[in-house]
């Protein structure tokens, strides 16, 4: 829906990619292929909401709905899961974060509740 | 005094004032010097190259850690290993854009490109953030108490004008913000 999506990567909709991925992280022992990675994003005083709303937007191809939604869980709860994937791909949206200044980590995607299961790769 | 950034016909546009933008380009330049290390003679070229730094250590300066937070959480080893891999790039990639938006600021008269917006942005959020380590904002109730310093009488010393200075940046990125999201809002 938003097209402005010029310098980023939809998330965990690339089947094949997802495959390549798999078969390198494999070769790091802590990393199991099919473990699911999230990327958070954590709140902190000082970036406008409307700014990480417009980041959400425009590199992960949010609506302007969903960005909003997942940057008032930022500010409210304090960080908010917003992508999966492998590990390559949640690192590659974390330096893409850092580059804009917002504060970005990876972790293990929990067993179940915690994952943002299908929502993570709706675009748009 | 500056005019805030507004989408129109043109583009996005703006308008600032010679003594203002001296004022960004000195606060753009001492982020640029923060984020640049020093080339070191027994570097391996092709690590470089690359962009990978094996000697990479977490910042010790806070307002550099803001900028290159450590990836994981409670994970020191893991989070070192992200910075050998990525640090190098995500300087290179913020010192572009600091760099672009300084030499932007040649004329009161702004008129930005979505790539020329995206850039000052990322500049004025990264000048914002250290700004905020040097006034200690750490939470929501500091954030307000400086953004009550609104009047340019208060500035009799450097934690006043920081805080004035720092209020004059987040109107700017305010404004340029709404303007980038407006000009999304007509694309889709």
């Amino acid at each position: 829906m938003t097209p402005s999506v010029a310098f980023g990567t939809a998330i965990g909709t690339d089947t094949d990619e997802r495959t390549e991925t798999a078969q390198q992280a494999s070769t790091d022992v802590l990393t199991a292929p099919d473990i699911p990675w999230n990327l958070v994003i954590w709140n902190d005083p000082v970036n406008l909401m409307s700014y990480v709303s417009f980041v959400f937007q425009s590199y992960f191809g949010y609506s302007e709905a969903k960005a909003n939604k997942l940057m008032m869980e930022v500010h409210k709860k304090g960080r908010s899961i917003v992508a999966h994937g492998s590990k390559e791909q949640v690192e590659q949206h974390a330096v893409a974060m850092h580059g804009f200044g917002l504060w970005a980590t990876v972790e293990k995607a929990a067993s179940g509740n915690d994952a943002p299961g299908k929502d993570g790769s709706t675009r748009g | 005094m500056a005019k805030a950034f507004k989408y129109g016909f043109k583009g996005i546009t703006g308008y600032l004032e010679h003594a203002e933008r001296e004022l960004l380009r000195g606060l753009l330049n001492d982020v640029i010097s923060m984020l640049e290390t020093e080339s070191r003679e027994d570097e391996d070229p092709l690590a470089a190259l690359i962009g990978l730094d094996m000697d990479v250590q977490e910042p010790s300066d806070r307002a550099l850690l803001r900028l290159l937070p450590n990836a994981m959480k409670d994970d020191d080893a893991g989070s070192l290993e992200f910075r050998q891999l990525t640090e190098r790039s995500v300087r290179e990639s913020k010192i572009g854009a600091l760099r672009a938006t300084a030499l932007g600021l040649d004329k009161d008269e702004l008129l930005l490109s979505a790539e020329d917006a995206r850039r000052w942005s990322m500049a004025l959020n990264d000048v914002r953030l250290v700004l905020a380590e040097r006034l200690d904002i750490r939470d929501e109730a500091d954030a307000d108490h400086i953004h009550s310093m609104q009047d340019w009488s208060q500035a009799e010393d450097v934690e006043s004008y920081l805080a004035l200075v720092y209020n004059f940046t987040t109107w700017l990125q305010e404004s340029l913000v709404q303007s980038m999201l407006a000009a999304l809002e007509r694309k889709s």
